[in-house]
């Protein structure tokens, strides 16, 4: 799998920012004041009819929303099959089924939002939409619910004769996450300005959501938005070392240096003690490369590394660093051309994700 | 890319048995797992029976090996019991565990646990042993706590695609096999009932209230269970040099998507003979060589009907016998894909096609009828089968004698 490109030849993402227009890029930003950051949505209805677009539940529009976005920008209406990523699912769904279930004591329960809170679902809605009977899958596996679908997608690719994929991830900032979670930290008990994330050095993150869908493919498209090279995720690293030499071996495999990044996109949530083995890669490895950030932006959930990896294509495709995103930038600027997305969730799931600019 | 992928090992507990050698007596003798429920605390614990494994939580933690009361939901512990049957079959070495890959699945997690301490759970004030739940109802996490019982970290990834979730796993280890990723991939499902599963097919109006049906006029639909299930794949390579046996090779896989509906399968299961045949694709073989197929065989009036009218497409006048084990051990939701591979395994290796329980009337739509009676002494050569699920998601496995 070594030294294959895979063109990222259309997108289309809805996150708490104004992403779902892929002719702007963060002209204006939203902050959030009660540790929310909610999607930002077009019209529905100029992308999904309306007899269908009653029946969905908000998770399922947006994301078939952010499918339909990332067809008509790639091109192609009928991909070969379709993978998708989510942490938590529809468990907004879920949880208003299991709380009339308990209040009625098991009684005349009704079935819509069990049929939707299935994890599959949007996988499955977006191959009724499109049409596709080709590979669908449906991967749940926290932090790395997004990297496994891209990975899955990329060993289809060199499998055989299929020749586009339709990669996507959501996650839904629902209440009984944001309060069992609470438990644990993972929120700030505070409220702040999502805006200044990175400033405040308090225990937990900020809760976000986004859908994100990306067409792959091993053949350029017109429309090209930069070209991935590969994928590693690394469980529970013991020590910076360990995850220091998933990092060489990663690179070492894709023929890439750590000089030769010239962008680190910055997966920190914000919470210093999860940040601090990225904190430590940046000053360690990348000082000669710009970074940006971008959980302040869409928040924290398990597949935000869609997010960055929507920042990283949008980058290398526009060559242009918008301001809210610029963490450290580097003072002579040069062509970007390499970019590694790092990323921690829990600080349990890292992954990288390394793109290079389309040529 | 056409390496060869040899199960080594496999595991398996459901209402039918705590081992590989349990469900195999069982299943030969005809004996299922259906009746009234005594373990899960719902109001429907005798109007809707399941096929329901009746040990605690606590029982399962002594069987697991793991600490009683450490937060191991249901779903993991029935996981644990059956990966460790899996891995002490396949002899792995330390080495072979540490750089294997898991790959797991399931529909609900610890939806059993949210259910039972919902409220507690979004109550920052309150405190108690309910807290070992916390963040544990997310399907991610049984993967990583069987990954950390076992000391696992090369590659873990959680499949949820409905019922045909585990399928997928071995498909997905297959592929990361022959794409040089893993030697080794422990690939299964593990699902516990819950009042979640049960008030929502109850909803859909799909579960039977007697012992379900498959293939049979009468069907009226499904019958639930719990249970986990794992197969130890193998790499050519890795078989080689460890001088092991191997038990049986996955020779073929498909998965497709039906694009039908949300919650029901094609009237004519063009999803399902999509995935059937790319099995076969994959495997380089024809329909006529295929010995016996393990039918997905829900016993819902749908499900039955799209997959039989599949299976006459695929295989014309020549269908070869068939059965749904369902009766046995319930729908088991995620974990049914690697469950029915094992039993798929143990139909090869002990030359036995396992009867359709409960299959009098021949449905009027379809010109085959299902096993009725147990056939010992039968060499099979390639054994299918199939996992079909909501989403639209049918996948097809393909299992070989060596």
């Amino acid at each position: 799998m070594n030294n294959t490109n895979y063109y990222i030849n259309g997108l289309g993402i809805v996150s708490p920012q104004r992403t779902f227009d892929n002719n702007r890029f963060l002209q204006e930003i939203v902050s959030y004041h009660a540790n929310v950051l909610s999607a930002i949505a077009p019209d529905f209805k100029e992308y999904i009819n309306p007899i269908q677009l009653r029946r969905l539940s908000r998770m399922l529009r947006i994301g078939l929303t952010a499918a339909i976005i990332c067809i008509r920008d790639s091109g192609i209406a009928k991909p070969d099959g379709i993978i998708t990523g989510t942490g938590y699912g529809f468990l907004n769904d879920t949880a208003k089924f299991v709380s009339e279930m308990l209040a009625q004591e098991e009684q005349h329960v009704t079935p819509t939002f069990f049929m939707q809170g299935t994890y599959n679902a949007l996988s499955g809605l977006v191959a009724l939409t499109l049409k596709c009977n080709g590979y669908n899958n449906t991967y749940v596996n926290k932090g790395f619910s997004f990297e496994t679908s891209l990975h899955d997608a990329m060993m289809q690719l060199n499998e055989g004769n299929l020749k586009n994929f339709l990669v996507g991830a959501y996650d839904e900032a629902d209440e009984v996450q944001y309060k069992v979670n609470s438990r644990i930290n993972h929120y700030k008990k505070h409220h702040i300005n999502s805006l200044e994330l990175f400033e405040h050095n308090t225990d937990g993150s900020l809760q976000g959501e986004t859908a994100a869908f990306f067409s792959i493919s091993k053949e350029k498209g017109q429309e090209c938005w930069c070209i991935v090279k590969g994928v590693r995720m690394v469980f529970r690293p013991y020590s910076l070392a360990e995850l220091e030499q998933e990092l060489d071996d990663f690179l070492l495999k894709n023929k890439t240096a750590t000089g030769d990044i010239d962008l680190l996109i910055n997966g920190v949530s914000g919470d210093p003690h999860n940040d601090h083995f990225l904190i430590e890669l940046k000053q360690k490895f990348f000082q000669q490369a710009s970074e940006v950030r971008f959980k302040h932006l869409c928040g924290e959930f398990c597949t935000a590394s869609s997010f960055g990896l929507w920042l990283g294509a949008s980058i290398l495709k526009k060559q242009q660093i918008p301001s809210a995103v610029q963490f450290n930038l580097v003072s002579s600027p040069r062509p970007i051309k390499n970019a590694l997305l790092v990323n921690q969730y829990m600080g349990r799931n890292y992954s990288f994700i390394l793109l290079n600019k389309n040529v | 890319m056409s390496r060869r992928i040899f199960i080594t090992g496999y595991g398996i507990i459901t209402s039918i048995g705590n081992n590989a050698d349990e469900n195999y007596q069982s299943l030969i003798n005809r004996k299922c797992g259906f009746g009234g429920l005594e373990i899960l605390d719902t109001i429907h614990k005798q109007d809707l029976p399941a096929c329901e494994i009746k040990l605690s939580d606590d029982q399962l933690c002594e069987i697991a090996g793991v600490s009683l009361k450490q937060g191991y939901t249901r779903t993991t512990l029935l996981g644990i019991i059956a990966a460790k049957e899996a891995m002490r079959m396949a002899s792995l070495t330390p080495a072979e565990i540490r750089t294997a890959g898991l790959l797991s699945a399931t529909t609900t997690g610890g939806i059993r646990e949210l259910e039972r301490h919902y409220y507690p759970l979004q109550d920052p004030f309150q405190h108690g042993d309910f807290e070992v739940f916390t963040d544990t109802a997310n399907p991610g996490e049984h993967s990583e706590r069987m990954a950390e019982e076992f000391g696992m970290k090369r590659y873990i990834a959680t499949v949820s695609t409905a019922c045909s979730s585990s399928a997928n796993t071995i498909m997905l280890g297959a592929r990361l096999i022959r794409n040089g990723e893993l030697e080794t991939a422990i690939c299964g499902g593990t699902e516990a009932l819950s009042k979640f599963t049960i008030n929502g097919f109850n909803s859909l109006m799909i579960l039977d209230k007697e012992h379900c049906r498959p293939f049979d006029i009468s069907r009226k639909g499904l019958n639930l269970g719990e249970g986990g299930a794992y197969l130890v794949l193998q790499s050519e390579d890795m078989v080689q040099r460890s001088g092991k046996t191997p038990l049986a090779e996955l020779t073929g896989y498909g998965n497709t998507n039906d694009a039908f509906h949300q919650t029901a399968s094609s009237p004519d299961g063009a999803g399902a003979f999509l995935a059937m045949n790319m099995a076969l694709n994959t495997a380089s073989l024809v329909a006529s060589e295929i010995s016996y197929i393990n039918t997905h065989g829900t016993a819902t009036e749908n499900n039955d009907l799209s997959e039989g009218l599949a299976i006459q497409k695929l295989f014309g006048d020549r269908v070869p016998p068939f059965s749904s084990t369902k009766p046995y051990t319930g729908h088991t939701l995620a974990a049914a894909g690697s469950i029915e591979a094992v039993f798929s395994i143990l139909a090869i290796r002990h030359a036995v096609i396992f009867p359709n329980i409960n299959f009098n009337i021949p449905m009027d739509e379809l010109s085959i009828t299902p096993e009725k009676e147990l056939i010992e002494g039968r060499p099979l050569k390639n054994v299918l089968s199939n996992s079909f699920g909501f989403g639209g998601n049918v996948s097809s496995l393909l299992f070989s004698a060596v």
